[in-house]
């Protein structure tokens, strides 16, 4: 079980590269069965690692979460621990999905918009 | 469309809805809510009213310039409240260190930025839905030729 991850995406990228410059056939056809079965491979690797159901290690049951839920009134004046998240202790996550949104409008605008002026 | 019950029951039912979506953007910090799910109540009721008076009319009420001005408008006051807590002496983004005023908890207008960033993600998520609304809907019409 000890397969380091970046060999594993090493060796799908080669196989990308190659089938990407393959011509249409049966070898194609292969090489995609190949390339979708390497893939869940890796997937399913990487489940393996993940922490058991119910497990006290898991990454989830440190001491952060105590932590939000103690200091959300003393620290941001907030009742709700789900906003004093979200908009105090990870708004700068916050403003990667505020720009999330910004460039989806940004690309509907770009895409539709031009094509109305052109139709319309 | 000239439905009468969609016209007569969305005329009652708008204004309560967006009632409920300015309680969720200005009490996220007190209760369940917050600037997503509020933006995302106000952008359902003007797209309801688009949906059963028409495009034209709804454009009238809300225009596609003003919907854009607010998209940009609530991106750029996120970053300027970000950028407030660098003046005052905190880092990027930060409450209680920059000097916000916190308030006493329980009270409408505490707990410093959370209550600023959120009026800012309540707009930006309502125009960028009714953007996006306006946008989609007058591709079907100028592909179908029947614009409503």
């Amino acid at each position: 079980m000890e397969i380091n991850p970046l060999v594993i995406v090493a060796i799908l990228l080669i196989v990308a590269y190659t089938f990407f410059y393959t011509p249409v056939g049966q070898l194609r056809n292969l090489l995609i069965v190949f390339v979708l079965f390497m893939i869940g491979a890796t997937l399913v690797l990487a489940v393996s690692e993940m922490p058991l159901f119910g497990s006290v290690e898991t990454p989830a049951y440190n001491e952060v979460a105590r932590h939000y839920l103690d200091g959300t009134v003393p620290e941001t004046g907030a009742l709700n621990a789900v906003a004093a998240i979200i908009t105090d202790y990870r708004a700068f996550d916050t403003l990667g999905e505020a720009t999330v949104l910004f460039t989806a409008v940004a690309a509907a605008l770009a895409s539709m918009g031009a094509q109305r002026e052109k139709g319309a | 469309m000239e439905d009468l019950v969609a016209r007569s029951v969305c005329r009652l039912i708008v204004p309560f809805i967006q009632l409920y979506g300015a309680y969720l953007v200005f009490y996220g910090h007190l209760s369940p809510g917050g600037g997503f799910a509020g933006g995302a109540v106000v952008a359902a009721s003007i797209v309801l009213y688009a949906l059963s008076f028409g495009r034209e009319t709804a454009e009238k009420r809300i225009a596609p310039g003003i919907s854009h001005l607010l998209e940009s408008g609530g991106g750029l006051w996120y970053l300027l409240v970000g950028l407030v807590g660098i003046m005052l002496g905190g880092s990027f983004l930060t409450n209680k260190a920059a000097g916000f005023y916190l308030g006493i908890p329980g009270h409408l207008f505490s707990s410093g930025m959370i209550f600023l960033l959120a009026l800012g993600l309540g707009l930006k998520v309502a125009s960028t839905m009714v953007t996006l609304f306006y946008n989609l809907s007058t591709e079907v019409n100028d592909e179908h030729g029947n614009g409503t």
